[in-house]
């Protein structure tokens, strides 16, 4: 009797997500979803929205610009001035010039400031959202290499990975419950991924549903705010610290970055 | 004889001082949350448990439980007229409401509501447990206050915090208890 009636309940699931699939793809399978709104815009626009952002990045790096009236082309990332190529892999890290642990935001910042003279108040966050898509073009598909070293990075890893664990707000979340208890799973239509996995791998991203450029951060504040939590403010500590974490813990579980800047939903 | 009191209650309070005090690391942390501005370290403050859970990964060792489900249960409130039940059809509301309960993210309640999540235990039929008074104060007090059954538990403490009032509470007790309520249809 009750295997019978589990049958029929397999039954109507199966039916209901086979009526769910042919009306509403995306609530079924969002990676294909996400796969064919970017077939689609590469058939009617010829671009990806995230190649655009970050071709505006391009053309806002080599320009002179600021009060120095210089570009952003001497910008150390890491890898030596002006080396773009894989420089997202090795970030967030530290730095000697400015002393302190940055990711790929952050770093772009430094270089506005110190290099092209800008106030950080004067800083549009749009400008660097683009900057951020350019040099993360040069990153795309390659293997994610973020390995804590120094006393500074370890202590930033440190402090990421106790904020993962903060519980929290009305909700009493904490990125682990998401994250690590039902990592591989879906919160209602969202897979869900953990550090380990891969979470992270994707960003900076084009998110088709919002029609928005999403960074790290500002997909960590999208988190935050999805469980009742005033998100961090852009730069600041524990942006970077979770960054560090996730990253750290992506190279671990041996993951590449998706094309960059991803595509999403 | 006065001096030597006054020595002891010094020495007490530099005892309290010290086991109240901050380790240096989350000293560091709490500086780290600050600086993510002050609305961020507003909503970021933890009560107790939230920190306790948070220090232990959520599982609490075996000599903290004790007490810990002690404290949960005591803020546990009920409605005025003692009904743990309410009307099922406001406790379906509260369930989906993303806003209120938001309780179908993470479980399925009715089966035929389209994107439930399965993250939590599914409660289809979890009505056969019947409506005895165990049954209906168990089922009231683990929505009202999951910590107050499992320590650390993922599940919010919708009660606890004002998500849902005590009556309204009882309302969603009633929507998984009631056999009127779609939880319970016959399939």
């Amino acid at each position: 009797m009750r295997d019978r009636s589990l049958w029929i309940g397999f039954l109507v699931a199966l039916g209901l997500g086979l009526s769910i699939a042919l009306t509403q793809q995306q609530e079924v399978d969002p990676y294909k979803e996400a796969e064919r709104q970017r077939e689609l815009f590469r058939q009617t626009a010829g671009i990806l929205p995230g190649e655009l952002y970050a071709a505006q990045g391009e053309e806002l790096f080599a320009q002179k610009r600021g009060p120095k009236n210089a570009s952003l082309e001497a910008c150390d990332f890491g890898l030596g001035p002006g080396k773009l190529e894989g420089a997202l892999t090795q970030l967030p890290r530290y730095f000697a010039d400015t002393r302190r642990v940055e990711d790929l935001e952050t770093r772009i910042v430094s270089c506005m400031v110190n290099l092209q003279g800008f106030r950080p108040q004067d800083i549009k966050r749009e400008d660097v959202k683009a900057l951020t898509a350019f040099v993360a073009s040069k990153s795309t598909e390659m293997p994610i290499n973020v390995v804590p070293r120094s006393s500074q990075e370890i202590a930033m890893y440190n402090l990421g990975r106790e904020l993962w664990y903060h519980r929290a707000g009305d909700r009493d979340m904490n990125c682990a419950i998401c994250h690590d208890s039902y990592a591989g799973g879906k919160v209602r239509l969202s897979p869900v991924r953990s550090p380990r996995q891969g979470l992270s791998n994707e960003w900076p991203a084009y998110r088709f549903e919002a029609d928005k450029l999403y960074t790290l951060e500002d997909r960590i504040a999208f988190c935050y705010e999805s469980v009742g939590i005033h998100p961090p403010e852009y730069y600041s500590e524990p942006m970077i610290a979770l960054s560090i974490y996730m990253l750290a813990e992506a190279t671990k579980g041996k993951n590449k970055f998706t094309e960059l800047p991803g595509f999403t939903r | 004889m006065k001096t030597r009191y006054f020595v002891g209650l010094m020495a007490m309070l530099l005892v309290g001082l010290t086991l109240s005090q901050q380790s240096p690391f989350q000293q560091r942390v709490q500086q780290a949350i600050n600086s993510g501005g002050n609305k961020f370290a507003e909503t970021m403050k933890q009560d107790r448990d939230q920190a306790l859970c948070s220090q232990y990964r959520d599982k609490l060792p075996p000599e903290e439980v004790g007490a810990f489900l002690e404290r949960q249960r005591a803020l546990i409130k009920y409605p005025a007229d003692g009904k743990l039940m309410g009307d099922w059809k406001q406790g379906e509301a509260l369930f989906t409401n993303p806003r209120k309960g938001n309780c179908y993210a993470c479980h399925t309640g009715d089966p035929k509501e389209a994107g439930a999540g399965r993250m939590g235990p599914g409660l289809v039929g979890y009505g056969q447990r019947g409506t005895s008074e165990p049954v209906v104060k168990y089922t009231y007090d683990k929505i009202y206050n999951a910590w107050a059954s499992m320590p650390c538990s993922l599940m919010y403490r919708a009660g606890y915090h004002g998500i849902l009032t005590p009556e309204e509470t009882a309302h969603v007790t009633a929507f998984l208890l009631d056999p009127a309520s779609p939880v319970n249809a016959k399939r």
